[in-house]
């Protein structure tokens, strides 16, 4: 019931927001939203699947038993840390727009809302129409958004947004239905549970088939990643979003696609993601430099934070690709680093843009003698996210780069990236320092550079007042102690890791072998 | 296939290099972790009076107590621990196991790793740490209330990074530190954020140490795959417990020390990565002193030095680092020669030094490098913090053109005779510390064979007299002479001058000259260590520092141990069946006489052109220019060797120019065309049949009409051939 609840108590948040005047909405959109995150962590608490594979919060309701639709959900270690990071965002989220929007107040919040619900949604569902109805849900939310409360632009990068990942979505629904197709055809009767199509797949697929239902998947999930080439709406929802939206966009949005792929295409279709994840990884790997590249040309910041999620993101899929419990920990602490880095990064873009309506780093900059705590969280997290050791970007660097460079020949889980595979990435961490860096060089040091006519926002202080350090600190928290303490996280999701690869130390073939260690005579 | 390898590891049998079974897990020595607290709780107390705005010294003295107590603590575990090393377990941080067996897990922690190595470096990096901090408490003043917290915080954790980068237990926490000292270095140097020159040398320094960091994090996951473990007292243990070259020929095993050689280079300033230490002298001269000079940049050669056995495993490597040492080592400083900042001066000549004790890990001597490392710590130190006092004193002036004199000044004989001991032991003056530890290297350089290392040796003979010309250029300009001076322009308002007539110097006070006088001592001192050694072995020659590397990993670097004891070394080693000589001598002994003439003359040159006939300096750097055939040297010499003009041609635009294109590609091509315009598709098609929609009764009806046709021709035709069904 817990599990109903974290998916339906944003809805009814929501509700709420929308019948009551609209002077309440924030003060009830973060009332429910702190009620959501205590529900979340006793959930969390309550959850005997740390550690293990053990599902928990399960609970279905039969639909249309003769279809075999029922919705179901349920959540292990792994959905759990991802519902956990999206409970913890939210009343950040709220608490960060608390004076930004200040028209049409209701529908903001009451948007926030529904779109919490749909990504918690995501996250625990435990079969495949549940978990799509939500995963495309996201889109109408986040839609009304960018529409309303963007820049600009922002009517085009809505419709952008919505029909760009749409279509994806639409092919990764073919893919699926087509397994759940044969599943029945195989069986007799239908099914649409995760466990079952999953269980189905790995076995009962042809290879042709496996590589037809990658491909189905791969059009929806890196789309939603964002994998090059399939990137562009990207930079744009993020630049036209309002700040909450680019937070939880980057935060949680983005991670659908990396879920989605954890959950389905790897264990699915185990014998295709093999055959086709060392293209795979070249295109996670020209993401990543090229991502990179771009961010070093970039003079809006928003952008720039945009085009290195690009960047960021394709660690993550190749920490998937090594197929080995390395990578895929990597992967998965990525997911949520970058939740955590990357949207404080957007907060505070978000606080600065409040202030003097620019994102221009050519027309701002030096704010560090103007606004010193601004000034401490932006340096802070920007270390975290460039993956400095002892925050949590490296831990998650580290793990995904060593999984690719030991996904040749190592033992336990043999690969099919290699080292390769890593040093080119690797690259890319000399190419964050370096955007990044010349990023807050240009913002935050340097002499002090107003836009003209624009000073100080009226209502807002110079610096960060209290409730803008309380949006930070959290997140900041949270990067140190995943820097200095992945070990119970890593532990956690162990188990759920294991059955994520249960298909693949025998899956490798013995020509792939020769990619790790060469000329070793034993 | 890899578990195979592994029981080839731990069945044959080797000649173990430093006894390493026997390193124990101490928990009696876990106070030991408080060394590395210390530095914290600094940071946490710096932090805290920055954000109370704490307007006195107190983050100075908050600063001062806890690296003392490091420093105290680090002698404590000097006395008490056991060799030859001992692991101290901290708290965990990454472990993974998925399965039994060598390669089914990896774990990291934060562990610390006690041999004589780490200790001999932690003490002198707490040591000058502490030293150097208290002068930065006067020397810092005019920033009190404003960055003088924000300073002494990045003083702290940059300590705390060295030191976790010294006392790690595995490569993991060494990166940890690696990129801590880094980021510590990034802090200080850009610490006047609003001086655009300030914050590039930040970032430079920073970005250029990463090309190295990514060297050492390939190198991190290439140990693992290849020996399945990151941690040294198993690392060592494996390496020992095997004749590698017999069994390994895998590119791994080469692979290694380059990539580790790469990290190093980054951290140490060589050759081609060492373009941003100059930069670095943006910083406050106190952290020029510590990081820039004494203790972050020699990480390279501890990275080496403790990874030693892998290098031993492939020769060609230690070629390498030698001739890049060497290299390095002229390149700086005839670069050195032709500034006029003298703390850039300074910064050459690190680099320079720093390519000295490559050039002696490469000639297998460790000992000489881990010996000029502890010399060079203390008089670099020196030299650097009197710099630092004349641009305290004279409002931010360095240029030696516009200072003269200083001994004669009051208030600056501290400094001018301090900075004569400085001088004197980088220019290896016979009987200084810096002579003997650069003698250990110079005459390995004859001893050892290997391509061209004679050349080399002469090379850095050479190099040696450069040493001594440039850093009596600076002493007899600076110190020597008549007195004159020009202020520099960072002239404060609380001096009230206005102009350069009522400018007044003002000579530095109790901390500055007490901490220049003991580190001058020290580095005095610092030659003792040379005779006194409390080993009974008599193979090995050069006291205390020798007996501190002979624990360690570094060992088989040592004089006297190299051709007896190490199995591997046979292309690289000494030549043990015939000595080199030089000039009829052992090159041990030549080299006392040798080094000390080249020094000798370096410094008389030195004294001909900048002090009794300082015209002539001008004369000759005039005539030089005016000669078109040689005009070119004292030019390339003045504009560095045009390697950032270099880096910047051949690295910086091209990327830059790529992520134009990138850019420009990614907006036009994939997002314009491909995107937008796939998109245009359905509006394009949809033109095409608006025609249909024009709401004439007449043409609706007659598309409807066709429109049924053509379904009742298709049912006719599917009934017909039946093909509907089967398709159903």
């Amino acid at each position: 019931m817990l599990g109903w609840l974290l998916i339906l108590l944003p809805l009814l948040t929501a509700v709420i927001i929308m019948a009551s005047p609209a002077r309440f909405s924030r003060l009830v959109a973060m009332l429910g939203s702190l009620a959501t995150l205590g529900i979340a962590m006793v959930a969390a608490i309550d959850f005997d699947g740390w550690g293990t594979g053990r599902w928990g919060l399960e609970s279905s309701i039969t639909f249309l038993p003769e279809l075999g639709v029922t919705l179901e959900i349920g959540a292990d270690s792994v959905s759990m840390l991802l519902m956990l990071l999206t409970a913890l965002l939210m009343p950040l989220a709220v608490l960060g727009s608390w004076t930004a929007v200040v028209d049409r107040t209701r529908e903001y919040f009451g948007w926030l809302m529904v779109l919490a619900s749909a990504m918690t949604g995501v996250f625990l569902a435990r079969d495949l129409l549940l978990f799509y109805i939500c995963f495309e849900f996201t889109l109408i939310p986040m839609f009304f958004l960018i529409a309303i409360y963007g820049s600009t632009n922002r009517a085009f990068a809505s419709v952008k947004f919505f029909i760009y990942t749409f279509l994806g979505s639409l092919l990764a629904l073919v893919g699926f239905l087509y397994v759940a197709w044969s599943l029945a055809s195989h069986q007799g009767e239908w099914s649409f549970s995760i466990p079952d199509l999953v269980h189905f797949a790995q076995t009962g697929l042809t290879s042709s088939e496996q590589v037809w239902v990658l491909a189905a998947l791969m059009a929806g999930f890196a789309v939603k990643i964002p994998l090059f080439p399939v990137h562009t709406w990207l930079p744009l929802a993020h630049t036209e979003a309002p700040t909450a939206g680019s937070v939880l966009l980057a935060g949680v949005l983005l991670k659908l696609g990396t879920y989605g792929l954890y959950r389905f295409a790897l264990p699915m279709v185990p014998e295709a993601v093999v055959e086709f994840a060392p293209v795979l990884a070249i295109l996670a790997i020209v993401g990543i430099l090229y991502g990179a590249l771009i961010c070093w040309v970039q003079t809006d910041v928003k952008k720039l934070v945009a085009y290195s999620s690009v960047s960021h993101l394709g660690f993550c899929v190749l920490g998937l690709l090594a197929l080995n419990p390395l990578g895929l920990q990597g992967s998965v602490l990525y997911m949520i680093n970058h939740g955590l880095s990357t949207g404080a990064l957007f907060f505070l873009i978000g606080m600065m843009y409040e202030r003097y309506h620019t994102r221009d780093m050519n027309v701002i900059g030096g704010l560090a003698s103007k606004m010193p705590i601004w000034s401490c969280f932006m340096v802070f997290f920007v270390l975290a996210s460039v993956g400095l050791p002892g925050l949590n970007g490296f831990v998650s660097e580290f793990l995904c780069l060593i999984g690719t460079f030991a996904a040749g020949d190592t033992g336990a889980y043999p690969g099919v990236l290699g080292p390769w595979f890593a040093a080119f990435a690797a690259i890319g961490m000399i190419l964050a320092a370096m955007y990044l860096l010349i990023m807050v060089g240009k913002v935050v040091f340097g002499s002090l550079r107003e836009p003209a006519g624009v000073h100080a926002h009226d209502v807002l202080p110079a610096d960060l007042n209290a409730r803008e350090i309380v949006v930070l600190a959290p997140l900041a928290i949270g990067c140190v102690v995943l820097g200095i303490q992945p070990d119970f996280v890593m532990h956690a999701m162990e188990g759920s890791i294991a059955e994520t690869l249960a298909m693949y130390p025998d899956l490798v073939p013995e020509s792939m072998h020769a990619m790790g260690i060469k000329g070793v005579t034993p | 296939m890899t578990v195979s390898m592994l029981n080839i590891l731990q069945s044959a049998v080797g000649v173990p290099a430093v006894p390493m079974d026997q390193v124990v897990v101490a928990t009696d020595l876990r106070w030991a972790g408080i060394i590395l607290l210390l530095p914290l709780l600094s940071l946490l107390l710096c932090g805290l009076c920055a954000a109370m705005r704490v307007k006195s010294k107190l983050p100075a003295w908050c600063t001062v107590a806890c690296l003392a107590g490091s420093f105290v603590l680090s002698v404590l575990l000097y006395v008490n621990y056991n060799p030859p090393g001992e692991v101290i377990p901290l708290l965990s941080w990454m472990n993974l196991s998925w399965g039994d067996g060598a390669l089914n897990s990896f774990s990291a922690n934060f562990a610390l790793y006690i041999d004589s190595l780490s200790l001999l470096w932690i003490m002198f990096v707490t040591g000058l740490g502490t030293l150097i901090a208290y002068y930065a408490s006067e020397y810092m003043e005019p920033d009190l209330g404003k960055g003088y917290a924000r300073f002494f915080a990045g003083v702290s954790v940059f300590l705390f990074a060295m030191l976790a980068l010294v006392l790690s237990d595995n490569l993991v926490m060494l990166y940890l530190g690696w990129e801590g000292v880094g980021f510590a270095s990034y802090w200080l140097i850009g610490y006047y954020y609003t001086r655009p020159a300030a914050v590039a040398a930040a970032k430079k320094a920073f970005i250029v140490n990463r090309i190295g960091d990514l060297g050492l994090a390939l190198a991190v996951y290439l140990i693992w795959t290849t020996f399945g473990t990151v941690q040294y007292d198993e690392l060592m243990t494996v390496l020992e417990s095997h004749s590698w070259r017999a069994e390994f020929e895998g590119w791994t095993i080469s692979a290694i020390p380059f990539l580790l050689m790469l990290a190093a280079f980054g951290k140490s300033a060589q050759l081609p990565l060492y373009v941003w230490l100059p930069d670095a002298m943006e910083g406050p001269t106190p952290v020029s002193a510590l990081i820039h000079a004494a203790t972050m940049v020699t990480a390279g050669i501890y990275l080496v030095a403790r990874t030693y056995p892998l290098f031993l495993l492939e020769p060609v490597s230690l070629h390498v680092v030698a001739w890049v040492g060497g290299l390095t080592a002229l390149l700086a400083a005839t670069i050195g020669m032709a500034q006029y900042d003298i703390k850039r001066i300074m910064a050459y000549s690190t680099v320079s030094q720093l390519g000295y004790m490559f050039l002696g890990l490469g000639v297998l001597t460790t000992y000489g490098a881990a010996y000029h490392v502890f010399t060079h710590a203390f008089f670099k130190a020196v030299l650097f913090l009197t710099c630092g006092a004349i641009m305290h004193g004279f409002a931010g002036q360095l240029d030696l053109r516009k200072l003269s004199g200083l001994r004669h000044m009051k208030g600056w004989r501290i400094t001018s005779w301090t900075m004569l001991i400085g001088c004197l032991c980088l220019a290896g003056f016979p009987l200084t510390s810096g002579y003997f530890s650069k003698d250990a290297i110079l005459a390995e350089a004859f001893v050892t064979q290997g391509p061209g290392f004679e050349i080399l040796g002469w090379i850095a003979i050479l190099t040696a007299g450069l040493t001594a010309y440039y850093t009596f250029r600076v002493w007899f300009r600076v110190c020597a002479g008549p007195v004159s001076y020009e202020p520099g322009d960072e002239l404060h308002d609380d001096h009230g001058d206005h102009g350069h007539g009522d400018f007044h110097p003002h000579a530095p006070r109790f901390a500055i000259n007490s901490v220049l006088v003991v580190i001058a001592v020290g580095a005095l001192v610092a030659a003792t260590p040379y005779f006194m050694s409390n080993k009974a072995d008599a193979n090995i020659a050069g006291g205390w520092v020798a007996d501190m590397v002979h624990d360690s990993t570094a060992r088989a670097g040592l004089p006297g141990l190299a051709e007896s004891q190490h199995p591997h070394s046979e292309e690289v080693s000494h030549g043990a069946h015939e000595h080199p000589t030089l000039f009829g001598m052992d090159p041990h002994k030549a080299m006392y006489f040798v080094s000390g003439a080249v020094g000798l003359i370096g410094i008389l040159l030195a004294a001909y052109l900048h002090l009794w006939k300082r015209k002539s300096a001008d004369a000759l750097r005039g005539w030089l220019l005016a000669r078109g055939w040689i005009a070119w040297l004292p030019r390339a010499m003045e504009r560095k060797w045009y390697v950032d003009e270099l880096y910047h041609a051949l690295v910086r635009a091209p990327l830059w120019i790529l992520g134009h294109i990138c850019y420009a590609f990614d907006r036009f091509i994939i997002d314009a065309v491909i995107v937008d315009g796939t998109a245009r598709v359905p509006r394009l098609i949809a033109r095409w049949l608006q025609p249909l929609q024009s709401g004439a009764v007449q043409s609706h009806a007659v598309v409807m009409i066709g429109g049924v046709g053509i379904i009742v021709l298709l049912l006719a035709l599917c009934l017909r051939f039946e093909w509907l069904g089967v398709v159903l």
